[in-house]
């Protein structure tokens, strides 16, 4: 019985930590998108979305990815609801990426991953740049694509880690 | 094909319509919303206005929060390091001090002239509001480089003011709520600020280019390519956005000749290390010295002239005190000479007192061996050992005693 109630409180712990990673990087000083260092940046906003939408995690809300976006856009300077709006184009594309695979491929997810944020930096550069009047260099970004897409890799195995760690293999 | 664009309608709508089980809104109803967010924020809606303040006022100092463990460990690694460099720094720090002394009077005076002069072409501004405000977020993204500040309409913070720290310009003010502020830093591309280069007084535009350093446009090559020194970025004035004569960076020297592109300003400030701001506002001084107010104003004038006085007294008794210095140590060199010259006469007596004292032993010797002699010619047959007497052997001790005594001694 103790043990069944110890998985619940493990479950439990399991479903809020990938929105609360996303809250702690959001408010956070550090930021990934700019760690001082020249040609290095990456977006992990962005990984970390993508996989827990990708794999349906429960407890990460479409409503509270709204929410970090718009906290996003508040501590980064950026228009109010542009992040929002990145952010659920992310959960849609793993939504349809989950919807359309039977058996899951990692570098098929990988290679989408790519396509999906390039996608979804086009949109932030041109919305900024010819709406809202931003200088946005776009060597950087596109510098951010590729580290976002390698980086994808790595914390997948990280994640994946987590997720045995608390939940075990199955 | 049919099937195919059926899977993929069902796909979207599946992804985009569909909520999970846990989910109040789906996905496209929230894209919506943001959407809508978006296009009202841009049209300055107000009840988006207050809800973006309320969301700004929570998030700073939520995020304030939690940044507070890795601002803890940045703050002690830099303090560790900090004591690790301190007696470099100290020993650099008292050579620093000693040539800044030097250059503090000739500043002084400067100083004063120049607003003299300011004050006749009516360009002098003072500070009519100053506050101090800590750095609650150094969020440095790459679209925009700010600070947020604790201070904001409540602490008299208004839009333009200007940031400050150690004197050096750091941004200005761009968004204020009702605490807090946001403080657009120089190193931002979206900052246009309006310098002078000096020496040489050629004016450009600086905007931002890294965390450590900004770019030149618009500015005029013609001057630039003659002076071949390191060139202060000051700001302008122009434009009434900052006062002139803000600090901003350099160029270095070896960066001077290079194109338009490349002409890159390394600021004197690092915004990464930003604690506290100082933010001022300027308004420009009532007691103007322009042709008209010239006469009400004399007393300031005087006031100004019989500081310059003061100073310039001070640096006449400053004068005097190094050229007695002066005459000091040159006598003080003359005296260590002289004492030094007779040093080496003193030994030279010494050894010749020895030379002579060697050679009186010396003859005092040579007259006891003649008198030996003489008295061993006289009387050495009385003391010679032979085969009928039993005396002394030649060159023994008692046979020298026994010629000295002219014989044996019969007791």
């Amino acid at each position: 019985m103790s043990k069944i109630y110890q998985r619940n409180i493990v479950a439990k712990i399991y479903k809020l930590i990938p929105i609360t990673l996303l809250f702690i990087s959001v408010l956070n000083e550090v930021d990934f998108n700019n760690l001082g260092m020249k040609y290095f940046s990456f977006n992990f906003a962005y990984i970390l979305i993508f996989y827990y939408s990708l794999k349906k995690t429960e407890g990460f809300s479409y409503s509270l990815i709204f929410i970090a976006g718009l906290f996003n856009d508040v501590v980064v300077g950026t228009p109010m609801g542009i992040s929002s709006l990145i952010y659920l184009l992310l959960c849609g594309a793993a939504s349809y990426l989950r919807n359309i695979t039977l058996r899951p491929n990692l570098m098929k997810d990988w290679i989408f991953f790519l396509i999906t944020i390039s996608i979804v930096k086009s949109i932030s550069y041109l919305v900024l740049t010819f709406i809202f009047g931003y200088e946005v260099i776009l060597f950087d970004q596109i510098i951010n694509i590729i580290f976002t897409f390698i980086f994808y890799l790595i914390f997948i195995y990280l994640f994946d880690f987590i997720r045995i760690y608390f939940m075990g293999r199955y | 094909m049919e099937s195919g664009r059926d899977d993929f309608v069902i796909a979207i709508r599946s992804a985009f319509l569909k909520k999970g089980t846990q989910q109040r809104f789906s996905l496209l109803g929230l894209i919506f919303f943001s959407i809508v967010f978006l296009i009202l924020g841009s049209l300055n809606f107000k009840p988006v206005y207050y809800v973006k303040t309320i969301i700004t006022e929570i998030v700073y100092r939520s995020s304030y929060i939690v940044s507070g463990p890795e601002n803890f460990l940045k703050n002690n690694y830099a303090a560790i390091n900090n004591h690790f460099k301190l007696y470099e720094e100290n020993k650099k720090n008292i050579i620093k001090i000693k040539s800044l002394k030097k250059k503090d009077l000739s500043k002084q005076i400067i100083t004063l002239e120049n607003i003299k002069y300011k004050k006749l072409i009516d360009d002098y501004f003072i500070k009519d509001n100053e506050t101090f405000a800590k750095v609650l977020i150094d969020k440095q993204s790459p679209f925009l480089r700010s600070i947020i500040i604790n201070k904001g309409s409540k602490n008299n913070i208004k839009l333009g003011m200007i940031a400050l720290d150690e004197g050096y310009l750091v941004g200005n003010v761009v968004e204020v709520n009702y605490l807090t502020s946001r403080v657009l830093l120089i190193s931002d591309i979206n900052s246009k600020i309006p310098v002078t280069l000096q020496p040489g007084d050629t004016q450009a535009i600086m905007s931002g280019k890294s965390r450590k350093s900004g770019v030149l446009q618009y500015i005029q090559e013609k001057n630039l390519k003659n002076i071949n020194k390191e060139l202060m970025v000051i700001t302008s004035g122009a434009g009434g956005l900052f006062i002139s004569g803000i600090p901003v960076g350099k160029i270095k020297s070896e960066e001077n000749d290079l194109n338009n592109s490349g002409r890159i300003v390394h600021f004197y400030k690092n915004f990464s290390q930003l604690k506290y701001v100082k933010v001022v506002s300027y308004s420009k001084d009532k007691e103007s010295l322009d042709m008209l107010s010239k006469k009400d104003s004399k007393k300031q004038e005087e006031k100004v002239e019989k500081t310059i006085d003061e100073v310039e007294q001070k640096k006449e008794s400053l004068r005097i005190l190094l050229e007695q210095k002066k005459i000091a140590d040159e006598i003080r060199i003359k005296i260590e000479e002289e004492n030094n010259f007779l040093k080496i006469k003193i030994t030279q007596q010494q050894n010749e007192i020895m030379i002579i004292k060697n050679d009186i032993k010396e003859s005092t010797i040579q007259k006891e061996e003649i008198k030996f002699l003489k008295l061993n010619l006289l009387y050495g047959h009385k003391c010679r050992k032979t085969i009928f007497n039993n005396l002394y052997k030649v060159n023994s001790k008692k046979y020298k005693t026994c010629v000295f005594d002219k014989g044996v001694k019969k007791n």
